[in-house]
């Protein structure tokens, strides 16, 4: 097992900074997901710690060595990468034994370990096939166990669920948790999807644009974001903004005089998560434009005034297009109105 | 879907009629709309001569009002242009060349008897020109060797070759050389030979097994090995820089020599040979002016070819061309080359004009190689050559009945249709050939022009196999020649001449040449992607020029380049030495560095092929699978092993298939720059087809046999590699 630190890392390609001085402290055992919109520096900055990427400024850490100049190999890391990088020309048995067999371990314990991992990932059967002749989670449990088979003290795991289907991507998010307590390693996992975040991680990173938005548990990320960018990105359907404004101890959301139990002066940002609506509350009046039946629940557009929002509600909702609601607030969050930084978050 | 059709319809016709007038203009360009009688004439004249010629023709045109058009051929391409056109009806009206194969062309038909009386000749020269009694072609110039040198070097010209032995060795030293002649050319070799009291004017009857010949292989042996007065393998290129480079005291070539020549340059005849106290006889060559059997314009042709020879064209060829005209009546030339040659034309022998000559050259250069190289005494030289001689001018085999041919023949034709019919019958064949009957249409082009390229000439040559051809005359003799390469008839299994030795070496050939294109290519292809390499595009273009480069001339410069005393190589090698002494690596006198010399020239021309195929193969591997057996603990070569090296041999594969075909077939280089040296030992299949085919005798039939059992290694080839890749690659 390992842990891991970045201290001020900073990666640039040419006159472009991509990861503007990260640090981060990552626990022995711990299930951290790096979480950020395409282009945000996430998978560069697992690159960089996989040693695929040469590190501009700054000291990364493995278990308290600085790995800046160690080769790949010698990091002891195990990687799975978004399209698997499965050896098309090997087996299911030689791709997962193809670190031991580099490593010169005897035959007898790469057969030993590879059927006791492909075992516990159920590719018992499939040892014999070549990726080409797998499904998509096949693979991707083949991927997986190359790396685990390996039994390094730092995995990396690079949008592995991004490439199967919904319901497959939701099994597999439970297998990785299922391995994760089982095996009890440090993971660095990469993705875009912050439910894949909120579900598997024991801390989550948001970057954006090179640059730390939060790092938290889910919950912290989820009920206490630090900006409003966090806020945005976690948790779906995205938090409803408001711009209003905050004069002789009155709160305005769009015109609209709101009791709010903390008071801004100026001009802030009101937050408000699908969730946290009050059908029937006195604040606002709207029209339904649509209503999404999720199942369980649904998802209602409304038109309030000049804004669009989303309130999510259980089923049946009782609601069709074109109905008038009213809407309070059962909790909230500030944010300031030019940084975005957090500066509230309140209940009623 | 029919407008389609159409419209392709159309493209084609369009492009057929394209290509109908594109065809059809070049061939009426040539033809000539004056008035005037048009008389082509070709030669294969440069220089003053073409500038003689061209006056001649000149003012005998505008004397008689006749269009004369000169066409210039190179020399080199000059006989075999000839004796393909002209029975083509593409021949000219009249063309001038030497006298040496005028027996051949007559045999040939391509000549009509000269009509016209010619004046009296120097040096018999008429009589070059007769076969069987009767006189075919008007002589104009006399060719012969002369012994040139430069009177800034020498002072006065010797007379015997023990003086001449002398006076080179004073001028021999610090990079100049006494003398400076083709030593192991046969034609250079002649004036000795006939000084010794041998010659070969009965061509392949020739007894080359005597103590005359022996004696004056010693000679050629002492002149141009232990006196070291001689350059070794000198080419003519060579001998004009050394000349002009005022390092080559005495030469010894033909007036051809003086066009090339920047120094002050004289000329006397040959020295007479000490040991002999005869004068040295080089070898005489009639130049004429020949009439071709089926010109158009034959009166006029006769006219204008006794006119050249006559007073006034012998005048303007003196005078311009600076020739020695052998007209008897011309008054010697003041020009001292010309007057050498006029005095060396009355002792000099008339080249022999029998058709099988050739093979006595190549028997005979094979002796002066060996013995100049010290490989054997001249007296083994001499036997060798006559058993050699003796193999290139067996009579052919024994003809044989084609009837059994005619009926396997037919029986297979027979099955063959037999075969088209049943398979047409099939109603899903017929029907699938009539839904893409259009698409049929489109690779219509394409299967002609295979079948008319490829198919027609190999079915040809595959009759022609069946056939012995000598002097003229073809024989049906069926599998004989097979039998007779494959039972090694002629040779011991292990003579390099026997198909086995050749074949073997064809194959160590191949797969060397392969092992290294592939290696090299791919290391340039793995070093090429490396992101800390600076202008790629740049290096990728320089490092294709090899292949783009026509393969004979990188031949030609790599040859020069392995030249034993003035090439690159060996100086880049001398930079590496120690010591003063320069290195001289005789890169032809062994089969291990005559092998490698081809091997390199080879690699140079084969590298980037592989390369341009690996680096469009490596495109195709996703860098993150060598990513991932980084990070899996594989180290480069690893990575290369298990990785990298599985995925390139799919594309790998044709194109290690089709240059080894190619590099099998590599007739260039090994002809160009080893040439089969040393004693034909580096020679390849192809390269010795070709040598039976047209420099021992005109053994077709044997050389189609030859070329025939190698496309059979071939095909057997690539169905093992298709086998061996596990799919068909091929």
């Amino acid at each position: 097992m390992a842990s891991l630190s970045f201290k001020n890392i900073e990666k640039a390609y040419g006159d472009t900074l991509v990861l503007k001085g990260v640090n981060l402290d990552v626990s022995d055992g711990e299930y951290l997901v790096l979480v950020g919109p395409s282009g945000c520096g996430k998978s560069t900055l697992l690159r960089c710690v996989a040693g695929l990427e040469e590190i501009t400024a700054g000291e990364l850490y493995i278990n308290d060595r600085v790995v800046n100049n160690v080769s790949p190999k010698a990091r002891d890391v195990a990687m799975v990468f978004q399209s698997y990088a499965l050896y098309p020309h090997m087996t299911v048995r030689e791709n997962m034994g193809f670190g031991l067999r580099v490593a010169r371990l005897p035959k007898d314990e790469i057969k030993a370990r590879v059927d006791e991992v492909a075992e516990s990932l159920e590719l018992t059967e499939l040892l014999e096939r070549l990726p080409g002749q797998l499904s998509g989670g096949q693979r991707q449990r083949v991927a997986m166990g190359r790396a685990v088979v390996r039994d390094p003290a730092l995995f990396l795991f690079d949008e592995p669920l991004s490439n199967l289907d919904a319901s497959l991507r939701s099994h597999m998010r439970l297998e990785l948790k299922r391995l994760h307590k089982r095996l009890g390693a440090t993971v660095l996992h990469v993705t875009h999807d912050q439910v894949e975040a909120l579900t598997l991680a024991d801390r989550i990173m948001v970057l954006n644009e090179g640059v730390v938005q939060q790092i938290g548990s889910p919950r912290e990320l989820f009920d206490t974001p630090a900006n409003k960018f966090v806020a945005a990105f976690i948790g779906s359907p995205s938090m409803n903004f408001f711009p209003s404004t905050g004069a002789d101890g009155k709160a305005f959301i769009d015109g609209v005089e709101a009791l709010l139990p903390v008071y801004v002066e100026g001009a802030f940002c009101l937050g408000v998560r699908p969730t946290d609506w009050l059908i029937g509350g006195e604040l606002f009046e709207g029209v339904v434009e649509i209503v999404e039946s999720l199942g369980a629940e649904a998802l209602l557009h409304i038109e309030l005034g000049s804004y669009n929002v989303v309130v999510q509600v259980s089923e049946p909702c009782g609601f069709s297009a074109g109905d008038t609601i009213s809407l309070g607030l059962s909790s909230f969050h500030l944010f300031d109105h030019e940084t975005g930084n957090r500066l509230a978050d309140g209940a009623l | 879907m029919r407008k389609a059709c159409r419209r392709a319809l159309l493209t084609v016709i369009a492009a057929v009629q394209l290509i109908l007038a594109v065809g059809f203009g070049v061939f009426t360009s040539g033809v000539a709309y004056s008035e005037e009688p048009e008389l082509v004439v070709w030669h294969s004249y440069r220089g003053l001569e073409e500038e003689a010629v061209l006056e001649s023709a000149s003012v005998w045109g505008q004397q008689q009002g006749v269009d004369v058009r000169l066409v210039p051929i190179p020399f080199g391409a000059f006989d075999s242009k000839i004796e393909t056109s002209i029975p083509r009806g593409n021949g000219p009206d009249i063309f001038i060349g030497g006298h040496s194969n005028v027996a051949k062309w007559v045999d040939f038909s391509l000549l009509q008897p000269a009509i016209n009386e010619v004046g009296a000749q120097r040096a018999s020269a008429d009589e070059a020109l007769v076969v069987e009694g009767v006189p075919y072609g008007y002589p104009l110039a006399l060719k012969t060797l002369v012994l040139l040198y430069n009177p800034e070097l020498i002072d006065s010209p010797p007379s015997t070759t023990d003086e001449l032995i002398s006076m080179a060795s004073a001028q021999t030293g610090e990079g100049s050389f006494g003398l400076v002649y083709e030593a192991t050319a046969a034609y250079y070799h002649a004036p000795w030979m006939h000084a010794f009291g041998a010659d070969i004017s009965s061509g392949s009857a020739t007894d080359l097994d005597t103590p005359e010949h022996a004696a004056a292989l010693g000679f050629t042996r002492r002149l141009a090995a232990d006196e070291e007065i001689v350059p070794l393998s000198p080419s003519s290129e060579l001998m004009s820089s050394l000349y002009n480079a005022g390092k080559a005291a005495f030469i010894i070539s033909g007036p051809w020599f003086v066009g090339d020549v920047e120094l002050p340059i004289a000329a006397v005849p040959l020295p007479v040979v000490s040991e002999t106290g005869e004068p040295a006889k080089p070898f005489l060559t009639v130049e004429g002016a020949f009439v071709v059997a089926d010109s158009e314009q034959s009166a006029l042709a006769h006219q204008f070819a006794a006119w050249l020879s006559g007073s006034e064209g012998s005048e303007i060829r003196q005078r311009i061309g600076l020739q020695a005209v052998s007209l008897a009546s011309a008054p010697p030339s003041e020009d001292p080359v010309v007057s050498a040659v006029e005095e060396q034309a009355e002792s000099a022998v008339l080249m022999p004009t029998d058709p099988t000559i050739p093979s006595v050259w190549e028997a005979l250069e094979r002796a002066l190689r060996r013995t100049v190289r010290g490989a054997a005494t001249p007296t083994e030289a001499a036997h060798e050559a006559s058993v050699y001689l003796d193999v290139f001018s067996r009579p052919p085999p024994t003809p044989a009945s084609p009837t059994p041919y005619l009926i396997l023949m037919a029986v297979v034709l027979l099955g063959g249709f037999w075969w088209c019919f049943i398979t047409f019958r099939n109603p899903h064949l017929r029907s699938s050939v009539h839904r893409h009957r259009r698409d049929y249409l489109w690779v219509l082009p394409a299967t002609l022009s295979l079948t008319v390229l490829v198919m027609l000439p190999f079915v040809v040559g595959a009759c022609i196999s069946a056939f012995a051809h000598q002097g003229g005359e073809w024989t049906f003799v069926g599998l004989k020649h097979f039998f007779d390469i494959l039972l090694s008839r002629d040779w011991p299994l292990t003579s390099p001449m026997s198909f086995y030795y050749t074949m073997i070496v064809t194959v160590l050939w191949t797969v060397t040449n392969v092992i290294l294109h592939v290696s090299i290519g791919v290391a340039m292809a793995l070093l090429l992607r490396e992101p800390w390499v600076r202008m790629r595009g740049l290096w990728r273009a320089l490092l294709i020029i090899p292949w783009a480069i026509p393969n004979y001339i990188t031949a030609l410069i790599w040859k020069t380049m392995f030249h034993v005393q003035f090439g690159a190589i060996n100086s880049i090698i001398g930079a590496f030495v120690p010591g003063d002494d320069p290195v001289q690596v005789e890169w032809f006198g062994s089969f291990a560095t005559a092998f490698s010399a081809n091997l390199i020239t080879n690699t140079w021309l084969g590298f980037p092929f592989m390369m341009v195929v690996t680096l469009g193969a490596l495109q195709s591997i996703p860098r993150e699978l060598e990513e991932a057996a980084s990070i899996d603990g594989a180290s480069w070569s690893e990575r290369f092993r298990f990785v990298v090296w599985p995925m390139l041999k799919p594309a790998l594969m044709p194109a290690l298939i089709i240059g080894s075909v190619w590099t099998f077939n590599m007739f260039n280089v090994v002809y160009l720059v080893s040439a089969g040296e040393p004693d034909g030992s580096t020679e390849i299949l192809i390269s010795e087809a070709y040598r039976w085919a047209f420099s021992r005798g005109n053994r077709y039939g044997y050389a189609a046999a030859y070329s025939i059992l190698i496309f059979g290694l071939l095909w057997f080839y690539s169905r093992g590699a298709n086998k061996v890749a596990g799919k068909k690659v091929l």
